[in-house]
């Protein structure tokens, strides 16, 4: 009886090492030659993305249960990564922990449900969808940046020279040094913060359904400003000067328009019912 | 031919034109009549909404994928145009399928509101401009929406209940814009809070029916 206890017990504690063993992490690596484009699909679990050096794609993958399995594959300049549920789990135990490092131009697409998700210093093109990731890029330059949010909050952090575009329903969009040819930021219950000098000579345009707006820049700024909301309200406590060709007439506490030093840069701010807020920082 | 047929056909021919049964219905039927009319209407917003930098092509070629892997874009039928329906001659082709897809959501949604009427509540009786914002508690999701959600019980079961929660936001931006473009439809910011709320709704379907697996 005893012998048959402790064999239990052996084969017990045998089951829960080979699983704890599956909580394993890979490695993978591919030289890929200049403009590589690699593609991430991991519903649960934290993505990183960072640049790597001399042309190559290293995956760093770290699993947490055997429910799961990690795919990755390089067709010619195409390296995919994806994550394929063997059973259905959890999201704990489908869960897979990224840290992909890839050369500085690649093109990116990365699709994740919870993430997060993390992407510093690249140049390439970006195009990243999430359900209820935080997503955090900051210090890319260069590139073709699109973000679709369902409810994740969206952080930019000095993009320069980008063309971004942030679609977002209720994830809070927030942007600090954010520059370039054209941003585009659109939320429908979500606010959306802008703090910086809208530089690059771009055209940006920020605009909510019912999220508030709140814009801070500074007295370098060199823009022509618009504001306008159906139902909200606009307050406005940066000195702008009168805009020389105006499209519309202001209307107190529902729109406004002016300039700014040379007006290089074009800046619409839309809501239907949210508040929007522009001030000098 | 019965509204019902018609409808079902609409997103098919609504660019190419019908066929002699599909043009006697839209002269005869008033109801189908000013449902093209809207239609026309939205498709003309949003070709206002071109952005000023166009966006990648491989963006396009996606949109023009997904619709046609939806069953919602099939090989244009060689007619003539359905009646009034301009067709979107020498406007680029990006602007053309931006409001092909604008168009077969509006479509998709009167459908619905057709079978089911929107549990929208309408505020008491103000002629003003400023109106109060549908509440979320009085926005309903529609068939559409809700056979939606259903797929996602099985594709994606843990994303289904915030999907749901924001389907609820977007159609609540709908109904917000909406009645102030009835209301005022001369008001281009209102008109423009509607397209894009229509898009935002759009998005949200797009990433409800993406494989992760």
């Amino acid at each position: 009886m005893l012998n048959i206890t402790r064999g239990a017990a052996l084969l017990v504690a045998l089951v829960l090492a080979l699983g704890a063993a599956a909580a394993e992490k890979k490695e993978f690596r591919y030289r890929v030659a200049p403009g590589a484009s690699v593609s991430v699909v991991n519903d649960f679990g934290p993505v990183i993305l960072r640049p790597s050096s001399g042309g190559q794609v290293i995956v760093a993958a770290t699993s947490h249960s055997n429910k799961i399995e990690v795919d990755c594959s390089r067709n010619g300049n195409r390296v995919d990564v994806r994550t394929r549920v063997l059973q259905k789990g959890t999201p704990e135990e489908t869960r897979v922990d990224y840290d992909v490092q890839v050369p500085p131009d690649a093109s990116i697409i990365l699709h994740t449900a919870t993430g997060p998700v993390k992407v510093q210093s690249l140049g390439g093109d970006l195009n990243i969808d999430a359900d209820t990731a935080r997503i955090e890029l900051s210090d890319l330059s260069n590139g073709h940046v699109r973000v679709r949010s369902v409810s994740g909050p969206v952080v930019l952090a000095n993009l320069r020279n980008s063309y971004v575009e942030v679609n977002s329903v209720s994830g809070a969009v927030t942007l600090n040094q954010v520059a370039g040819k054209m941003v585009s930021v659109s939320t429908t219950a979500a606010p959306i913060q802008y703090s910086g000098d809208f530089g690059g000579g771009g055209a940006y345009s920020l605009s909510s359904h019912s999220g508030n707006i709140d814009v801070a820049l500074p007295a370098t700024a060199s823009v022509d400003i618009t504001a306008r909301t159906v139902n909200g309200s606009v307050q406005n406590d940066f000195p702008f000067r009168p805009l020389a060709h105006p499209t519309f007439a202001d209307t107190q506490g529902r729109s406004f328009a002016g300039t700014s030093n040379s007006g290089a840069s074009s800046v619409r701010l839309r809501t239907f019912s949210g508040t929007i807020r522009v001030k000098k920082q | 031919m019965t509204c019902a047929e018609f409808q079902r056909v609409l997103p098919y021919i609504i660019e190419t034109g019908g066929n002699a049964d599909e043009e006697q219905h839209l002269r005869d039927c008033q109801i189908c009549s000013d449902l093209v009319a809207d239609l026309k209407y939205i498709a003309d917003q949003a070709k206002l909404l071109v952005p000023m930098e166009e966006p990648s092509p491989r963006v396009w070629e996606g949109i023009r994928g997904s619709l046609e892997r939806e069953g919602l874009v099939k090989p244009a039928r060689a007619r003539g145009r359905l009646l009034g329906f301009q067709h979107w001659g020498p406007l680029p082709w990006v602007a053309s399928l931006a409001a092909l897809a604008l168009i077969l959501f509006g479509v998709f949604l009167f459908q619905r509101a057709q079978v089911e009427p929107s549990t929208i509540s309408e505020p008491a009786g103000s002629a003003s401009v400023s109106q109060p914002a549908v509440s979320l508690q009085t926005v309903s999701i529609d068939r559409d929406d809700d056979q939606l959600l259903q797929q996602m019980t099985t594709s994606r079961p843990a994303m289904m209940s915030n999907f749901r929660d924001n389907l609820k936001q977007v159609n609540a931006a709908i109904a917000d814009a909406r009645q102030a473009v009835q209301q005022n439809p001369d008001d281009s910011e209102a008109r423009e809070s509607l397209i894009r709320a229509y898009q935002q709704k759009a998005m949200l379907y797009e990433m409800a029916t993406r494989s992760l697996q």
